[in-house]
């Protein structure tokens, strides 16, 4: 599959697209199981997964939550659901939790996140739109991602020149 | 107003106006030469960027030379590219389970 394109189409959001090689209902499964959301949603290498509670109802709560395997350093995100569609939608808010405050704050106003499933001859579509309160959340969303000291291999223009 | 960098990028004619500019610095006309489109469009685009400070002007005689801001750019890409690899990190891994549950599907069926 190719891998997921990030684009910014408005001031507040964020649009990730990537397309998977399973029908939506198995895709709907790892998206909204628990047990399966632990081992692929586990954001990156050495962090596990400690908290994942998880709503398929509208209004129900969500709660999950990362740990560092190596420090112990945690965030995670809370929310609830504003929009469950089987197999097609799930919309909800999302509030960073920054855990032993290592991360920083990054406001009080939620984020609406909406995840749409789309199925074409057996490959899933995907795409997560994450629209923040501010411009300025949207920045410090994204810039946490710079800063966390992962090993990140810096590409230089290529990508988006070749884009 | 202040502009949006990201929305800024995120139209496909102002990227391929990057990607033209960054080979060299190049005039509004040049650069409309590329574009199935009118001078104007070409110069609205141009004045996005601008005032993103992703390209800046130059007056050569009495043309205008418009170039790209390497550093800035730069910067905007990585910032784009970690949030990309931690998606890809996430999907990747979702890849892997996503086999293993449809090889379990086709070995129920069999059952």
């Amino acid at each position: 599959m190719k891998p997921a394109e990030v684009s910014t189409p408005s001031d507040r959001e964020v649009l990730v697209k990537r397309s998977f090689d399973a029908p939506v209902n198995l895709v709907w499964q790892a998206y909204t199981d628990p047990a399966l959301m632990r081992r692929w949603l586990t954001a990156m290498p050495g962090w596990s997964m400690p908290v994942c509670e998880m709503a398929t109802h509208v209004g129900g709560k969500y709660r999950w939550r990362w740990r560092n395997n190596e420090n112990g350093q945690e965030f995670g995100f809370t929310g609830e659901m504003l929009e469950v569609a089987l197999h097609s939608k799930i919309a909800h808010t999302q509030m960073y939790d920054p855990g032993d405050g290592a991360f920083g704050s990054m406001g009080g106003e939620p984020s609406i996140v909406t995840v749409t499933f789309n199925e074409t001859n057996g490959i899933t579509n995907v795409a997560t739109l994450i629209k923040y309160a501010s411009q300025a959340d949207r920045d410090a969303a994204m810039s946490t991602g710079m800063t966390d000291g992962m090993e990140m291999s810096y590409q230089s223009l290529d990508g988006v020149l070749a884009g | 107003m202040r502009r949006d960098i990201f929305q800024a990028i995120a139209d496909p004619t102002r990227r391929a106006i990057i990607a033209l500019i960054a080979l060299q610095a190049m005039t509004p006309n040049a650069i409309a030469e590329h574009f199935d489109t009118t001078r104007q469009a070409v110069s609205k685009h141009l004045r996005v960027l601008t005032e993103c400070e992703l390209v800046t002007q130059e007056q050569k005689g009495r043309e205008i030379y418009y170039s790209l801001e390497i550093d800035k750019m730069k910067e905007i890409d990585e910032w784009l590219e970690q949030v990309q690899e931690i998606w890809e990190g996430n999907y990747k891994r979702l890849d892997a389970l996503l086999a293993e549950l449809k090889q379990a599907q086709k070995e129920e069926r069999k059952k």
